[in-house]
């Protein structure tokens, strides 16, 4: 009778096998779904990396664009072209009678050129990235519960 | 049944497991191989990174409002892929006449065979603008129409031909301040170098870094990414509008008067900035190549800096200045002038030969009596004259920031070359031989209260985007400011009372004409003539002076006629520009402000 029940429970074979190859394929899923994520994150860093090269080399191009801009500008209005350009809408050069002088309060004359800011003006270099994106998933975990805990423990005492 | 099962397993699972282990020691060995050390390497050497000379962009240079005066255009350079080539006869027939290029040279060019070792790439010519690569664009595109990847030998295409761009020197004023700015030798891409003028002196800021660098290819290398700096941009003091107007009254006056050459210098006394530099000849410095054409004959760049020469009577102000200082004159001293002097066995006579009887010392600088002068120095005495002209800087280079500056070494007493007759000459200028921004900043200490101001052309440096403004220096102190005002009152006095030609209506100017002759075969003679002019004003608060030098003039030999008005008329325009008001007027406001 007790071997008859030891019977009754006893797991099918084809079961057994497949809790046998699920077992032992248990690893190889982990370690794929490991690499995969590896190869994923791999993947999305490369194509930034190469985003980011790319926006390099865009910089230069951007850079010269504006270096020839300038250039191309200052060709414009050039003393002669300027003078040119006066001539075509009537201006003329004014004589010594034409030339009158007024007072204007507060008139300190012409500013000295300022092309870039003088040194010690600083600007606040804020970053584009948010902390939390540069934040290690150590840091995160630490940060989260181990610190949050410690300053509710402050708090409260 | 469930015996063969089992072993299919095993028999799968060996051979999996065999398989495993063959890849894994096929991984040790390869990692421990040998060659595995110089394979790494030379794939690190080989795909990580690539070496790129990297030329910054060359700084640019402004003038004192920001005009840009040297900038940076795109060029292209044009080239064939020799791999590509498609159609020979179609490259040589569209490029011919671009850039000069013939037929033949094109079609010999793209006509070798590509090796990949020795023969990739050719280049065909360089320096094009955007407007004929836009066109070359749009031919090549239609050609790739009518016959893709150039498959069909008998229609044509421009397969293989490739452009690249980079940044050529420009200069959008052509000749306008060549004489200051100098040039870029843009031609030469790798070993460019700035010559004369600001180009060369600043050449190191302005080219900054140029670099050899990695460029990396491994998009995990990121943080490796070079940042190279571009060179320096500098903002002149120079003034673009002065700079036209003076150079237009120069070329003026040297057609006008016939003369070989002119140099105009404006400078601001009371800080040395030099507003204006102009001299002939002049080139397009965007064709700087051809300046030897116009600069034969070991003619200096800019005669402003690099031209010594006898400046005559306007060397008078600095004698003078030097005797009101030591107090060997003063304004109530009398000289009797017999018309010549003589000293050291010579003889030395004024210009027009004829004696002006008793005169004060402003009658001596109003009617330039060198026999007058020559008395004056040698009361003053040689040791404390020659004291006077090196405080003053006659003897060495103002080391004005200007690539090209030239001296003359000044003759003292004790050399084996001085002559007594010497400090006699050299008092009204003659037998000294000076640069034109020598005398000017000489005689600019006169204007500014006895203050020697270095002169120069850069106000400020603008580097990492930061603009650093210069300030001001003071060279030497060579009188005192009260013998400055008197010598500046006197200069005034006298050119209103010779009714000079050099007067400006309602302002009042300090001045003195010059006419040095030249000699020829070592005999002096009226002949070939340095005329020159040097004033300043308003005289109550200098802000300006102006050095005339007009270069053998061919109509009249005599600073007074030749460069005296060109004087007048250069700064007639000079107080428009500057926003200085005439004398009454400026009283008048003056009043309503008080």
């Amino acid at each position: 009778m007790a071997r008859k029940s030891k019977q009754a429970y006893k797991q099918a074979p084809w079961r057994r096998q497949i809790q046998s190859i699920g077992l032992s394929l248990l690893p190889v899923v982990a370690i794929a779904i490991f690499i995969s994520l590896y190869l994923i994150i791999s993947a999305q860093a490369a194509a930034a990396g190469l985003h980011i090269m790319n926006l390099h080399y865009d910089e230069e191009d951007i850079l010269r664009a504006i270096a020839n801009q300038r250039t191309q500008l200052a060709w414009i209005t050039s003393y002669s072209q300027m003078q040119k350009r006066a001539e075509i809408l009537g201006y003329e050069v004014a004589s010594e009678s034409n030339v009158h002088f007024i007072m204007i309060e507060g008139y300190q004359g012409q500013n000295a050129v300022l092309i870039a800011p003088p040194p010690g003006f600083e600007n606040e270099s804020t970053s584009f990235v948010n902390e939390l994106y540069n934040q290690s998933l150590s840091n995160w975990f630490l940060n989260t519960f181990f610190m949050s805990s410690s300053s509710n423990n402050g708090r409260g005492s | 049944m469930k015996k063969r099962d089992i072993s299919r397993l095993n028999l799968i699972g060996i051979f999996l497991s065999f398989a495993s282990i063959l890849i894994i020691l096929q991984m040790i060995r390869i990692q421990n191989s040998t060659k595995h050390q110089e394979l790494s390497q030379w794939a690190d050497e080989e795909y990580s990174y690539a070496i790129e000379n990297y030329y910054p962009e060359r700084g640019n240079i402004y003038d004192r409002w920001g005009r840009l005066l040297a900038g940076n255009e795109d060029v292209y350079e044009v080239g064939v892929m020799l791999q590509y080539v498609a159609n020979p006869t179609t490259i040589a027939q569209t490029l011919e006449g671009v850039n000069q290029l013939s037929y033949k040279d094109i079609f010999t060019a793209v006509s070798k065979t590509y090796d990949p070792e020795k023969s990739v790439y050719a280049v065909l010519t360089d320096f094009l603008p955007t407007g004929v690569i836009d066109t070359l664009s749009h031919i090549k595109q239609d050609f790739e129409l009518t016959n893709p990847y150039g498959k069909k030998e008998s229609l044509p295409s421009l397969r293989g031909v490739i452009w690249s761009s980079h940044l050529k020197r420009s200069y959008p004023e052509n000749s306008l301040a060549s004489n200051i700015l100098g040039f870029y030798s843009f031609m030469d891409r790798e070993g460019g170098i700035g010559y004369y003028g600001v180009e060369e002196y600043y050449d190191d800021l302005l080219a900054g870094t140029p670099m050899e660098t990695f460029m990396p290819r491994n998009p995990y290398l990121l943080e490796e990414l070079p940042t190279v700096p571009a060179g320096a941009s500098l903002v002149l003091t120079i003034d673009r509008e002065i700079q036209a107007m003076v150079e237009k009254r120069l070329d003026e006056a040297v057609e006008e008067h016939e003369a070989e050459s002119g140099t105009v210098i404006i400078l601001d006394p009371r800080n040395g900035e030099i507003l204006a530099m102009a001299s002939q000849p002049r080139v397009n410095i965007n064709q700087y190549w051809k300046y030897e054409d116009e600069f034969e004959d070991k003619t200096p760049f800019n005669r402003a800096i690099s031209e010594t020469y006898e400046p005559g009577s306007v060397f008078k102000v600095l004698t003078m200045a030097a005797a009101f200082d030591n107090g060997t004159v003063d304004e109530e001293t009398i000289f009797n002038d017999p018309g010549r002097f003589e000293y050291g066995g010579s003889t030395v006579y004024n210009w027009n030969r004829r004696g002006y009887g008793k005169q004060s010392m402003q009658g001596c600088m109003q009617h330039s009596l060198n026999v007058c002068l020559a008395w004056v120095a040698t009361e003053l005495g040689k040791e404390d004259f020659y004291d006077y002209m090196q405080v003053f800087g006659i003897d060495r280079r103002t080391n004005i920031d200007l690539g090209g500056e030239k001296t003359w070494p000044l003759s003292t007493p004790g050399d084996s070359d001085w002559y007594p007759i010497q400090l006699v000459t050299n008092s009204f200028g003659q037998g000294v031989a000076i640069t034109p921004i020598q005398l000017a900043a000489a005689i600019s200490s006169v204007a500014n209260e006895g203050e020697l101001m270095k002169p120069h052309v850069l106000k400020a440096i603008i580097q990492d985007g930061k603009q650093y403004n210069t300030s001001p220096q003071v060279m030497s102190v060579p009188i005192k400011p009260e013998t400055a005002k008197l010598m500046t009152s006197m200069l005034v006095e006298s050119l209103k009372e010779e009714s000079s030609l050099a007067l400006v209506p309602g302002y009042s100017i300090a001045g003195k004409t010059g006419t040095a002759e030249i000699p020829v075969e070592g005999v002096y003679g009226i002949d070939l003539t340095n005329a020159s002019f040097v004033g300043w004003g308003p005289a109550d608060d200098p802000q300006f002076l102006v050095y005339v030098w007009i270069e053998k003039p061919g109509s009249s030999p005599w600073g007074s006629i030749v460069a005296a008005p060109v004087f007048s008329s250069i700064t007639q325009d000079l107080v428009k520009y500057l926003d200085i008001p005439p004398e009454e007027n400026n009283q008048t406001l003056m009043a309503k402000e008080g």
